[in-house]
């Protein structure tokens, strides 16, 4: 690797390090000067967590060669305040609970340091548009557009600082908005997430990953790439010494792709090496032979007879179907005035955390195999590692790492085999973050939905009847898959009382890319068809729709869709609720927007509309934003 | 028509709490410690939804002290006692139930000794926000008093505790079933408006009621309500994870479209309390149920806006285009056959 001598100012420090020039600055800042608070979120200038200041000016790190910035003045999230102080911005988000996963947050600091320095009057409208580039995907904005408005207050003197004190305590913390106690480290970027662990001696691993959809694996020839220097080791399904197979449902998914990889991405092999190049230039070493298989992309295709097989232990290519019956639905649809037959579908959804799939495992001293990574579930991974490399449970420890966004989406073991296995291999620690196209592809996402649906109702808007059918493609794993149809399944109808239903979900195989865990679980594929229904069904009988939902809704001692008596239920309070907060003005929805009378009030913002703004300036200067 | 056309809808949601149709538990360990701090440890590490902050407002408020003096241990097979999944929106009713039941635990070995030491009946003690006192005396001492009192009498105020949630398996011919013990409902309405040239949907307000049981941070859960609402309004309008013959064509974000700062909705969050019977705090939760009604709100008021239904998600300026030229089609056709 050539080196050159690179000489900056970080943080008000002269910094000289011999270095290799192409790297991105991102890199050097994170792995040269151990600056981690400046996060990798998608290696492409798209999602801003990795904003420095180069210069004075808001730069995406990942986008700039370390080289460029030689002789620069760079500041990272770590500069903005001494060590355990924050500043009127990082304070502001502290105050107003902008941090969740806190990913994002060094990159939302950065952009809304960079919009008080250059703009500091800035409207709402113009926060907004200037922390445009920046990507979260726990907070839905609001907190944060809230703090960088509060900080802004402050610094131009509106404010008085006493705004960003917490507030003081009553009678009782519970109902308290204590501020959130992770706060600081997130807003300062100090918090360390797996990828910024390290440990001495530790090794970098790379993956290697299907190209084919559905093929079967003739041969692996890993020896050249074993022979590349600065790899400690390359791994395969051959080094499994116990019972291959996770999932959070069904253990179906290898560590390693076993015979054959049922879709793109999946891991095939992998290395260990000194650093993270080396290792992926040790995976263009491996040859495998693929003799490719016919695949299946739509879920109708897996169910028809003589459809390819998936999994061998499911001929029919189902992974879980879940029925529910209640009452006789031919005698309610039999009562019923009216009958709405309908369809409806929902797409694949990527969870899209702002932190990729990371991990880091290593041998203790008392051989207990050691996996430190964003889990949602360390006690389910404990169990399925300890089989999969044969050790007794006490032999295996998980610990969970600050998760940078989760959403279900790291609930599967996709990657912690891997680490575990090249860390026995090696007996040295063995780190991986996954580059954001490999999280995309090789993760699970949210089930895409069909419901077939057949809804009878009185002419006074009572239903009488369900039919309920959804269909939905699992991918090539199990994961989720069953326990998201038993969700989608009990949740189908929505909260109303219906005597009769007749409700089916099911999930296949294909080749497509998994689905699994995302928040819901099924829920609000299934309750999307169903209140799509309660306004077809309210427009075709003239009823408000909140009117159709309330003769219709669950009441203390209603009987659910699975025939739970419940013993309390909150829909009439938060229809209620609902109905008085927005001012809704009564009428059934037969495009009703163009009369009504209670659009563009209080708690609406303006449309944005695109091209130049021009504002009145404050002072003598124009600006234009 | 005019060109930019608006609408509101609603939809009304349901949702359980913790896991599905099973027995979902979880335990902890709390320690009043010196200084009149605590230590709680307990399977769970922060995903952003502000668990660690709720955990230390329960020990808090349960031990007597204040949050910032809570110390969590960290998620850790090997040193902390399960609390299982960082999911199912359990996270605030399993193991805050259990924080809750473990720091009673400590709280009640911390008062039976200064009971004895003050002569007093234990049940008149209180302790708050780092102050403890013998109701109807004039007795009171800190907490980091009452600590180094506790232990000086050859006790640490430890505790342990554990909670469960009963739900039952499904039937698998008729699917009957308890699956769980607690239930959320939400309504959401949605403000948009349509611009019938590019077909461009705009969220311009929504209104968020949901029934949380007892609120713990009310910050915390606006926070879980608003990043649902977005989620849902992203799976509503543009995101969409597509393969052709199974090759992932959307593996980045340039292609893979997320909600940004100017995406989002004013968004009014109405938070109801119809607190949980079965459990000592009466919380229930939020993370999941928050998301549920926002695609079909925002697509129904796409409806009263310009007269089309969306039945595929996500509404796509193209789809939402294709739909109003459908519409305008139909209409034409009607008119010619009445001619």
């Amino acid at each position: 690797m050539p080196e050159m001598t690179l000489d900056m100012r970080v943080n008000g420090r002269k910094v000289t390090r011999r270095a290799d020039p192409g790297q991105r600055l991102l890199d050097f800042l994170r792995d040269e000067l151990n600056l981690t608070g400046t996060k990798e979120g998608c290696g492409a200038g798209e999602c801003g967590t990795c904003s420095v200041f180069v210069d004075g000016k808001l730069v995406k790190s990942c986008l700039m060669p370390a080289a460029k910035a030689q002789g620069a003045d760079i500041q990272t999230v770590e500069g903005l305040a001494r060590p355990g102080e924050l500043d009127v911005l990082q304070k502001a988000f502290h105050k107003t609970g902008a941090s969740q996963c806190g990913y994002c947050i060094p990159g939302m600091v950065m952009a809304a340091t960079s919009l008080l320095r250059e703009a500091p009057e800035a409207s709402l409208d113009e926060i907004k548009e200037r922390m445009g580039g920046n990507i979260c995907r726990c907070t839905g904005y609001t907190k944060i557009i809230e703090a960088v408005a509060l900080a802004r207050d402050v610094v131009t003197g509106r404010a008085s600082p006493a705004v960003l004190e917490p507030e003081g305590v009553g009678e009782s913390y519970i109902g308290h908005n204590v501020r959130r106690l992770d706060a600081p480290s997130k807003v300062t970027g100090r918090l360390k997430y797996a990828g910024d662990m390290v440990m001495p001696g530790m090794l970098h691993m790379a993956v290697l990953r299907s190209p084919h959809a559905h093929a079967e694996i003739v041969s692996i020839d890993t020896s050249e790439a074993e022979a590349v220097e600065g790899v400690a080791c390359v791994i395969t399904s051959a080094d499994v010494p116990g019972k291959d197979g996770f999932g959070v449902f069904v253990h179906d998914q290898p560590v390693m792709a076993r015979g054959k990889v049922r879709h793109v991405g999946e891991a095939v092999a992998a290395v260990a090496a000194e650093d993270v190049a080396t290792a992926r230039r040790a995976l263009a070493k491996i040859r495998v032979e693929y003799r490719e298989l016919p695949g299946l992309f739509d879920p109708e295709d897996a169910l028809r007879p003589g459809a390819p097989v998936i999994h061998d232990y499911a001929p029919d290519n189902v992974v879980k179907h879940i029925p529910i019956r209640k009452g006789d639905v031919d005698k309610g649809f039999a009562e019923a005035d009216l009958i709405l037959e309908d369809e409806f579908s929902t797409q694949q959804v990527e969870h899209a955390y702002l932190e990729p799939e990371a991990g880091l495992a290593y041998v203790d001293a008392d051989d207990v195999v050691t996996v430190i990574s964003p889990s949602q579930n360390i006690t389910h991974h404990r169990h399925m590692l300890s089989e999969i490399i044969a050790r007794p449970i006490n032999k295996v420890r998980f610990i969970m790492s600050p998760v940078g966004g989760g959403f279900g989406g790291k609930e599967d073991m996709i990657y912690q085999g891997m680490l575990a296995l090249a860390a026995m291999k090696t007996d040295r620690p063995v780190r991986l973050v996954f580059t954001r196209e490999e999280s995309i592809i090789a993760s699970a996402k949210r089930h895409p939905s069909r419901v077939k649906y057949r809804m009878g109702l009185t002419k006074d808007g009572r239903i009488t009847a369900i039919r309920f059918e959804m269909l939905s493609d699992g991918g090539a794993y199990g994961m989720s898959s069953e326990g998201v149809m038993r969700k989608a399944a009990i949740l189908s109808c929505g909260p109303y009382e219906i005597e009769n239903l007749q409700v089916d979900t099911t999930a296949v195989y294909t080749n497509n890319t998994p689905s699994g865990a995302f928040r819901t679980f099924g829920g609000m594929q299934a309750q999307f068809a169903t209140e799509s229904m309660m306004d077809i069904a309210a427009e075709r009988l003239g009823l408000d729709p909140f009117e159709i939902r309330r003769r219709n809704m669950m009441r203390a001692g209603s009987l659910t869709h699975t025939q739970q008596r419940l013993t309390s239920a909150s829909i009439d309070r938060v229809l209620e609720a609902a109905e008085q907060a927005s001012r809704w003005e009564p009428g059934a929805p037969t495009m009703r927007g163009p009369m009504r009378g209670d659009l563009g009030g209080p708690g609406t913002r303006a449309p944005c509309t695109l091209g130049a703004r021009f504002e009145t300036p404050k002072d003598s200067k124009e600006r234009v934003a | 028509m005019q060109r930019k056309m608006r609408g509101r809808g609603v939809a009304a949601s349901w949702y359980g709490i913790a896991r599905t149709a099973t027995v979902d538990r979880a335990g902890a360990w709390a320690e009043l410690d010196d200084g009149g701090t605590a230590k709680v440890v307990t399977g769970v590490t922060e995903i952003g939804e502000g668990i660690l902050t709720v955990l230390a407002q329960i020990a808090a408020e349960e031990l007597g002290i204040r949050p910032e003096d809570v110390t969590i241990g960290d998620n850790d097979t090997a040193r902390s006692p399960e609390a299982a999944h960082a999911g199912a929106t359990r996270q605030t009713y399993m193991i805050g139930n259990s924080v809750a039941l473990a720091c009673r635990e400590a709280k009640a070995r911390l008062f039976a000794e200064i009971a004895a030491h003050w002569e007093v009946d234990a049940g008149t003690l209180v302790a708050f926000d780092g102050e403890l006192r013998a109701e109807g005396t004039n007795l009171a001492m800190t907490m980091a008093e009452a600590v180094d009192l506790c232990k000086r009498r050859g006790v640490v105020p430890v505790g342990a505790g554990h909670f469960a949630a009963h739900g039952t398996g499904l039937n698998p011919e008729d699917g009957s079933g308890a699956p769980w013990q607690a239930y959320v409902f939400g309504t959401q309405v949605a403000e948009v408006e349509v611009d019938t040239v590019t077909g461009e949907v705009q969220v311009l307000g929504l209104w968020a009621a949901h029934d949380v049981g007892r609120v713990i941070n009310p910050r915390g859960v606006e926070g879980q309500i608003e990043g649902g609402v977005v989620q849902g309004l992203g799976q509503a309008l543009m995101e969409d994870y597509q393969t052709a013959n199974g090759h992932p064509v959307t593996h980045g974000f340039a292609k893979y479209i997320l909600p940004t700062a100017l995406d989002v909705p004013e968004i009014t969050s109405i938070l109801v309390e119809d607190p949980d019977p079965l459990s000592p705090l009466g919380a229930k939760g939020i993370g999941e149920p928050a998301l549920v009604p926002t695609a079909p709100a925002i697509i129904n008021a796409i409806h009263d806006a310009v007269g089309v239904r969306i039945r595929s998600l996500p509404a796509t300026p193209e789809k939402v285009l294709a739909a109003i030229a459908e519409k305008q089609a139909r209409a034409a056709a009607a008119r010619e056959a009445a001619e």
